[in-house]
């Protein structure tokens, strides 16, 4: 789902880079509000390159295999520090394996960090409704197990599914072709349909981990 | 696993001594020049310079080609999918299909603009250091904790990836095998992704104590900056020249058809 070099015009390009500004610019603004904003770096840095090398992990679909997006759950954990962190997990993407590219990085951060973010604030409402006299929650006020486990699916799916969305819409306006309207609507469906399994998995395998979190190491969730 | 971005960085060339700020101002500029380029009649030219500037940076080919090769299998995928879909002149029939002239054409221009882009982003980066390159994109204004993230990332991905191939292979001798997808196997490999995170979040909090112990976050004293020399400056201006002749180019021969 990265947009390579090459494809993209350059306006749309720029407008990538516009929007991951903002983005950032916004990010950076509240990571700056925090007491000393050098602490949180080594953990997001470190957790950046965890993202960047669990994304690695291959799910088995036989005959073949796909790997997962990971940003909902990369908003779930990193916060504000999430689209930095894409947008950096990108840029490695884009230099290292010439997955993706500089033209059109700002393109893809938008498009994989936008519903990063918005992972983050769907998963922050799990804390709300946990709370102590909520009843969804136990007596220490942490959020139930069955509760996480929805959100982080909700997160990874809506994450992955959020992404697909744009990149489609984005692939399907921008392509330098003379597709009639009848063929390009039959893509838009097909190649959207086609992601709802992969969400499902993406779903699962999130809530899946962000159960193995709360267990192992809930301060990685913030509670 | 080391992919060394930088691994030819020390060689000495005419693109390894240009001054990193500039190289990195005149390049994306270029970059961005030719990712605005539509006319095919543009193309010779943009790929005649790439291939004169990947000659004088003096990378071996090996590693050019070995970076192309992942992203040939996008390029092939468009490549048997354009010339049939896109486009209305029919160039020649095989069978049911229809190789058009547009399609042909867009492919030519995707393919070449591609190929030109990332050449010159393995230029950029593989012409130095990439601490130096870091330094001064963080001289040209990138925020402190961008950068520090950047360079701390680069630093931990080689070794965060050392740990899941050390954990994967204790699962293997352990029998375990991802061969269907089922509840059992997501589960122990949503345990292998959330132990890589949680060994990472661990490992930052003691990078975190020794960098503090180092002085990090203290005032530092701003290094001198490197002085510009006439060279960088003829070179940048070379460069955002002929990215300015790209673009006036393109909107003369476009206005041309229009």
């Amino acid at each position: 789902m990265h947009i390579p070099d090459g494809i993209l015009p350059a306006a749309v390009c720029f407008g990538g880079y516009a929007t991951t500004g903002a983005i950032t610019w916004y990010s950076l603004r509240k990571i700056n509000q925090k007491d000393d904003p050098r602490e949180g770096i080594p953990k997001a840095s470190l957790l950046t390159a965890a993202f960047f090398v669990a994304s690695w992990i291959h799910i088995p679909i036989p005959p073949s295999s796909v790997h997962l997006v990971l940003n909902g759950l990369l908003g779930v954990v990193l916060g504000y520090y999430a689209f930095p962190a894409i947008l950096i997990g990108l840029f490695f993407q884009a230099v290292m394996f010439q997955h993706g590219g500089l033209t059109t990085l700002g393109v893809n951060a938008t498009m994989m960090g936008m519903p990063a973010l918005l992972a983050y604030y769907l998963f922050r409402l799990r804390t709300v409704l946990g709370r102590k006299g909520n009843r969804l929650g136990d007596r220490k006020g942490r959020p139930y197990q069955a509760l996480t486990g929805a959100f982080g699916f909700l997160a990874g799916a809506g994450g992955l599914g959020i992404a697909a969305l744009i990149a489609v819409a984005l692939l399907i306006t921008t392509i330098p072709t003379y597709l009639d309207v009848e063929a390009e609507r039959a893509s838009i469906y097909a190649l959207t349909l086609a992601h709802v399994p992969l969400m499902v998995i993406e779903g699962t395998f999130t809530a899946l981990v962000v159960l193995f979190l709360q267990r192992v190491s809930p301060e990685l969730l913030g509670d | 696993m080391k992919l060394g971005l930088d691994e030819y960085g020390h060689l000495d060339s005419l693109l390894h001594q240009w001054e990193p700020k500039y190289k990195l101002v005149g390049l994306m500029g270029l970059i961005l020049a030719f990712s605005f380029v539509q006319d095919p009649r543009l193309l010779p030219a943009m790929l005649a310079i790439t291939l004169a500037l990947y000659a004088l940076s003096r990378l071996p080919l090996s590693f050019l080609i070995a970076r192309l090769r992942y992203p040939g299998f996008f390029l092939l995928m468009v490549a048997i999918l354009l010339p049939f879909l896109s486009g209305s002149t029919v160039l020649l029939r095989i069978g049911p299909l229809a190789v058009r002239q547009e399609g042909c054409l867009d492919l030519l221009l995707v393919a070449s603009k591609f190929v030109s882009i990332l050449t010159l982003s393995l230029i950029l980066f593989g012409t130095a250091p990439f601490l130096d390159i870091i330094k001064a994109m963080r001289s040209l204004g990138l925020p402190f904790v961008l950068a520090d993230m950047t360079l701390l990332t680069y630093r931990y991905i080689y070794e965060i990836g050392d740990d899941l191939e050390r954990m994967q292979t204790a699962m293997g001798l352990r029998g375990f095998q991802a061969r269907y997808l089922g509840g059992r196997v997501l589960r122990v490999l949503a345990s292998l992704a959330g132990s890589v995170l949680v060994r990472s979040y661990e490992r930052s909090e003691r990078v975190y104590k020794a960098m503090v112990l180092r002085g990090y976050g203290q005032p530092t004293r701003p290094s001198a900056e490197p002085r510009s020399r006439f060279g960088d400056l003829a070179w940048l201006f070379a460069f955002l020249l002929l990215a300015a002749g790209f673009i006036a180019a393109e909107i003369v021969l476009r206005q041309g058809q229009g």
